[in-house]
């Protein structure tokens, strides 16, 4: 095999997918060939990387003994129904059985409703609670960014400005002047500030903020809102006259450490593909994930503080 | 949903009939399960909508099981039946809707159960690879999906409606494409 191998047969190859003459005869190719083994050991990681990308997702559980009950129940339902079936295996005790316990599954609408209500009870329980236990505004302020922090429509237009600058309060820190243990949100500025690279819409009720004092600083679209969220939220982590727990420190830092390592990452790409929507809309993801993190923490760290 | 999933299932069903080995439903269940909840679950987004998927594609299985083909080819007749099913379950929502559904849910999670941090990790991990995957366009995003869970292509041809001769080349291209649009969200490391 003289000539050089495409990279579907190379894929194959690597899946497996190849036998007899075929596989000798790429093999023998590759042993002689240098352009096609570099081709190959590209492949080969490649098909690492997707194995490690993939990994986590097919690890991630799956429910097997409630998926057999929703489905032992679904059949009986159907034999009750006396539809026609195909396989008679199941014996009638089962399908008698499974006939008294298909009222208490969870079919698919039944779950929405359940799932509805729950949700409901949920909010109202937040609620209540924030309002009754008034210890600090903080509370409010926390609930309400996260209100409206979170834009529910595409990420890509930053027209949705996911933060009402009205709900800042008078004694939020500046950026400029946040305190230490947070580093993150600074860099993030100082990276702002050294990039040039595209355009803010200067119209934007984002520019209101004077959180943000060096006005020749070109944002990407849509970052504004989120910085501003970002060093809003981090103040509020961080105005508190007690320490915070080790355990959520570390994990808070670690967390941290990861969101900010993706938001880096997408940054650069989004700074230097200024007209790949891909990549926009990834960073404005890596932003979505920080506001998302901080928003935990700082409801920790509130209702911590509310129970001492 | 049913009318049209059923009317691109079972012509292949008959196509396929090889009554050979059949499988007994129960050994079906065990043996490809988790294969069409992940499968489901890549596709709809979210675990409880996939349970409905799974649950649906199994009755289908239960209904025909004189009709589908032989244990060699009943994991590509299930992963079909599952891409149908959930792509007519996604399309049966309004796309706001789902979106709503799946930000007040992602609220929930973060107001109830601030998560350890190897489920931090993991989450972000996924979401990474699901962004990643969304962007490459189908068939090649089917045949990574697939070909990552360990189907053959021959598996993956019968699942998609492919010529065999062509998978090789699109989950190439798929590959390429995946490792590109990854590389942009720092998933590289």
């Amino acid at each position: 095999m003289r000539e050089c191998l495409d990279e579907a047969i190379l894929q194959s190859y690597f899946d497996g997918e190849l036998s007899g003459k075929h596989l000798e005869g790429v093999t023998s190719h590759l042993a002689t060939c240098n352009t096609c083994a570099v081709t190959a050991r590209e492949i080969e990681a490649e098909n690492g990387l997707l194995a490690a990308a993939f990994a986590p997702e097919f690890e991630t559980a799956v429910p097997t003994e409630q998926l057999r009950r929703r489905i032992d129940a679904a059949i009986a339902g159907l034999q009750t129904q006396g539809l026609p079936v195909n396989e008679s295996s199941a014996s009638t005790v089962r399908a008698w059985l499974q006939s008294l316990v298909a009222p208490l599954s969870f079919g698919p609408q039944r779950a929405f409703g359940y799932a509805g209500l729950v949700l409901v009870l949920g909010f109202a329980a937040i609620l209540g609670i924030t309002q009754w236990r008034t210890a600090g505004p903080v509370v409010d302020q926390v609930a309400s960014t996260d209100d409206v922090s979170r834009p529910t429509k595409g990420f890509l237009g930053g027209t949705t400005a996911p933060v009402d600058v009205q709900t800042v309060t008078p004694d939020a820190q500046p950026v400029g002047t946040l305190p230490v243990s947070a580093p993150s949100p600074r860099n993030a500025v100082a990276k702002r500030r050294t990039t040039n690279s595209a355009t803010h819409s200067s119209g934007s009720v984002a520019n209101k903020a004077s959180s943000q004092p060096d006005e020749k600083v070109k944002l990407l679209p849509g970052e504004r809102s989120y910085l501003q969220t970002i060093a809003k939220l981090d103040s509020t982590i961080n105005a508190s006259d007690r320490p915070m727990r080790p355990a959520l420190q570390a994990e808070y830092q670690r967390n941290l450490a990861l969101v900010d390592r993706a938001l880096a990452a997408t940054r650069d790409a989004a700074k230097k593909n200024p007209n790949d929507p891909d990549a926009a809309e990834f960073m404005m993801a890596a932003y979505q994930n920080k506001v998302n993190l901080l928003n935990t923490v700082a409801e920790a760290r509130t209702f911590n503080r509310q129970q001492d | 949903m049913t009318g049209q999933a059923r009317a691109l299932t079972e012509p292949m069903a008959k196509e396929m009939a090889t009554a050979a080995t059949a499988l007994s439903f129960d050994e079906a269940f065990t043996l490809h399960h988790r294969a069409v909840f992940r499968t489901a679950r890549s596709v709809v987004r979210d675990s409880a909508l996939a349970e409905d998927v799974t649950q649906e594609v199994f009755l289908r299985l239960y209904r025909n099981l004189d009709a589908t083909p032989g244990e060699d080819l009943l994991r590509a007749w299930l992963l079909r039946v599952t891409l149908n099913v959930a792509r007519n379950t996604l399309r049966g929502q309004s796309r706001s809707m789902a979106r709503d559904n799946e930000y007040q849910k992602e609220t929930m999670q973060d107001w109830f159960a601030p998560a350890p941090e190897e489920d931090y990790e993991r989450r972000v991990a996924i979401e990474g690879a699901r962004r990643a995957l969304e962007k490459i366009k189908e068939p090649m995003r089917s045949c990574l999906l697939l070909k990552q869970q360990g189907l053959s292509y021959k598996e993956i041809a019968v699942t998609l409606s492919l010529k065999e001769t062509n998978v090789g080349s699109l989950v190439a291209r798929g590959r390429k494409e995946f490792a590109r649009v990854y590389g942009k969200i720092g998933g590289s490391r």
